[in-house]
């Protein structure tokens, strides 16, 4: 019988933004889903995250931004991703957003934002439909 | 048939009325109070047979201070209606402290961002893409002049909220700065949070090692002690913790568990606890259960009282005192929905003034979306106006005291805080716990207890897991965008500081400071001097650093520009 292949994630965070109470609780969450997850923790520069995701061969990118950020590294995490052809894997951000700056992530490259207040079973779902498994 | 006609026959079809039949004979779906504890239908006499109201709850102003601090309590004086500002550059910050000075805020709070915070300069490579975005970067004393600009400094109450060690550089740049404009720094009244341990739990770690943090730490509360005695210099951060999902108890005993840190260290260098302690305040949170915030403020104000009587055999009455100020639990506000948050924001600082709360910070209710707006600013203002001046809450001390309920909750919350500190000590008492990381531990399994209580439903949040709606498109009040014109400006500056200072005098002074600390000297009255001296915040802090045998830079990007 052939394994199914468990859902390879990876929860970060990018720059200085210290609040991390959010990724390392879905990071959990995700795992009690079934998935693996690698949280790479705070202070990583798109090199760096981009880089991990490619050794790890991980299917999800999960970015978590909370301190106003997300428009400054968003565009930088997704030319990295480009730059090293490691773009056709699902990038995710969860945090405090305005509802306005959601379209303009989506258009960056995000393929979906989770608001803070998101319910564990949206983020999972959403993995699952959208991970070819 | 008519266009209004037809749009009732849809209404009709679409309106959910078997839902809206039920909702009529709802009941609530827990009996819980927000921490978990289960409550009885009514509390009568009988749930407090050994009532001692002298011993355990005492008129306000009377240990243990159950009641409140003062007698009086908001007759003396209204609490203090300090709303948190930073954003962008020191100048757009003091834009909007002037902003909220002229619609009745009574106390100046102002933020650092994380640059600052983790002690690195605007024209750090890490800094430069996230000056301001989070509050305001003093890099060095020029900014400090830029904030504090037209300011009586001899007249305000100024809340300096750098929380890690980059604390003693903010009180050396706002002592330089007030000396400089001519002020007796002895008359300073104002608070900087100062509290380095906490900040770890806030992602600050590289900034805050355990040792480092408690020496910085003390070195500013001595320093005060001996030269700003009006000031408060060190607001021990329990909001924060609970920030990160723990209960009501826990938030007590851990924020008491640090408190000790502190006091012991300063106990271990030969001050007096009555010489200190007066100076110490705490930063509580207020969540949403209205009465279990009250029930846990109480409950700290009476075990503070104890523990510093008690244990440390505190004499003077102000010792025993616990001394607060409130910030609304940002982690309470939702962006579905977001007019909803000013209705939580009023319920939790309500709290907050039925506790007896010294000084107030009301979120604005786009805390969980961007900076708050001017408008958002405002209206945050206005909640604490409303309460303050419409709702008669001020006319009377502690008036939930003498409640069955509330002092049942009371004496629950200290018998659970109670337990939470047996722990603590269990594992070796607070550094012990900090150091081996159970501390880490409970925070990480307390938040996804909180994010499983939401997903099952035992907690409701409207918006997030009852009464949902569509995603909002937009923000109510618009968004507060952070100008990187301001950012950008602000890093030329400091480039052009570093180019222009006079090399000679900074060096002397730096030397000074690494000589202070190498000789375990109180470092503050060499930062003072460095400060004067064009050092910047990266440059004091990171040579303490090295003395300590940290690397130079926390983010370990740049190395010292000193070779002596």
């Amino acid at each position: 019988m052939v394994m199914k292949k468990r859902i390879k994630v990876l929860v970060t965070k990018v720059g200085l933004d210290g609040h991390d109470r959010g990724a390392k609780v879905v990071s959990s969450l995700l795992k009690e889903a079934g998935m693996e997850v690698i949280y790479l923790g705070m202070f990583q520069r798109p090199e760096s995250i981009v880089k991990a995701a490619i050794d790890e061969d991980v299917d999800v990118i999960g970015l978590s931004y909370l301190s106003g950020e997300h428009l400054i590294f968003t565009p930088k995490i997704v030319d990295e991703m480009k730059k090293n052809n490691f773009d056709d894997v699902l990038l995710i951000a969860g945090g405090t957003f305005p509802a306005e700056d959601i379209p303009t992530m989506e258009e960056m490259g995000i393929d979906k934002v989770f608001r803070a207040g998101s319910l564990t079973k949206s983020i999972v779902d959403y993995i699952k439909d959208h991970v070819e498994e | 048939m008519g266009e209004t006609n037809e749009k009732a026959v849809q209404n009709t079809q679409e309106g959910n009325w078997d839902d809206y039949i039920k909702a009529y004979y709802e009941k609530p779906a827990s009996f819980k109070s927000w921490s978990g504890y289960d409550l009885a239908e009514i509390y009568t006499p009988e749930h407090r047979p050994d009532e001692n109201y002298k011993q355990n709850i005492a008129d306000a102003g009377t240990y243990p201070y159950t009641r409140g601090i003062h007698s009086n309590m908001f007759r003396g004086r209204l609490w203090t209606k300090r709303e948190v500002v930073g954003i962008g550059s020191p100048a757009d910050t003091h834009e909007r402290l002037k902003y909220l000075s002229q619609h009745g805020g009574s106390g100046l709070n102002t933020i650092a961002d994380v640059t600052y915070e983790m002690g690195l300069d605007a024209d750090h490579p890490w800094a430069v893409d996230e000056v301001g975005l989070t509050g305001v970067n003093i890099t060095s004393i020029k900014d400090m002049e830029t904030l504090t600009k037209d300011i009586p400094l001899d007249k305000v109450s100024w809340s300096l909220i750098t929380a890690s060690t980059a604390s003693s550089v903010t009180m050396a740049q706002y002592v330089a700065v007030a000396q400089d404009a001519g002020y007796d720094i002895g008359i300073l009244r104002g608070s900087i949070q100062n509290d380095p341990i906490h900040f770890r739990y806030c992602g600050f770690r590289p900034a805050c090692p355990l040792d480092l943090s408690i020496k910085l730490g003390s070195d500013v509360m001595e320093y005060c002690t001996k030269n700003l005695p009006k000031w408060y210099y060190t607001t021990v951060n329990m909001y924060d913790l609970r920030e990160q999902g723990v209960t009501a108890p826990q938030e007590v005993a851990f924020g008491f568990g640090i408190a000790m840190c502190y006091i012991d260290e300063l106990i271990r260098r030969g001050l007096d606890i009555d010489e200190f302690a007066p100076r110490f305040t705490f930063y509580v949170s207020c969540h949403m259960d209205i009465f279990e915030e009250v029930a846990k403020i109480r409950a700290a104000r009476r075990m503070w009282a104890r523990l510093m009587k008690e244990k440390y055999g505190a004499k003077d009455p102000r010792s025993m005192q616990f001394r607060f100020a409130v910030h609304t639990a940002g982690c309470s506000l939702v962006p579905q929905q977001p007019f909803n948050n000013m209705i939580r924001i009023a319920y939790e600082a309500l709290a907050a003034v039925l506790g007896g709360v010294q000084s107030l910070h009301c979120c604005s209710y786009d805390e969980p979306m961007c900076l708050p707006t001017e408008k958002a600013h405002l209206q945050a203002l206005r909640t604490q106006q409303i309460l303050a001046y419409e709702t008669g809450v001020t006319n009377v001390a502690d008036p939930l005291g003498g409640s069955y309920y509330v002092e049942s909750l009371t004496d629950k919350i200290e018998e659970e805080t109670l337990k939470v500190m047996k722990e603590v000590e269990d594992v070796g008492g607070m550094e012990e716990a900090i150091r081996t990381e159970w501390l880490d531990r409970q925070f990480e399994s307390e938040a996804v207890k909180r994010q499983k209580e939401l997903d099952k439903g035992e907690k409701l949040v409207v918006g997030v897991n009852v009464f949902t709606t569509e995603q909002e498109k937009t923000t109510p009040l618009g968004v507060q965008k952070v100008s990187s014109n301001s950012a950008k400006q602000q890093v030329a500056e400091v480039k052009e500081l570093k180019r222009t200072r006079d090399i000679n005098r900074l060096n002397d002074a730096v030397k000074r400071l690494r000589d202070d600390a190498n000789d375990s000297k109180n470092v503050i009255p060499a930062m003072i001097e460095a400060t004067r001296a064009s050092g910047t915040t990266g440059e004091l802090l990171g040579t303490v650093r090295e003395v300590f045998g940290y690397p130079y830079d926390p983010m370990e990007t740049i190395e010292s520009p000193f070779n002596f």
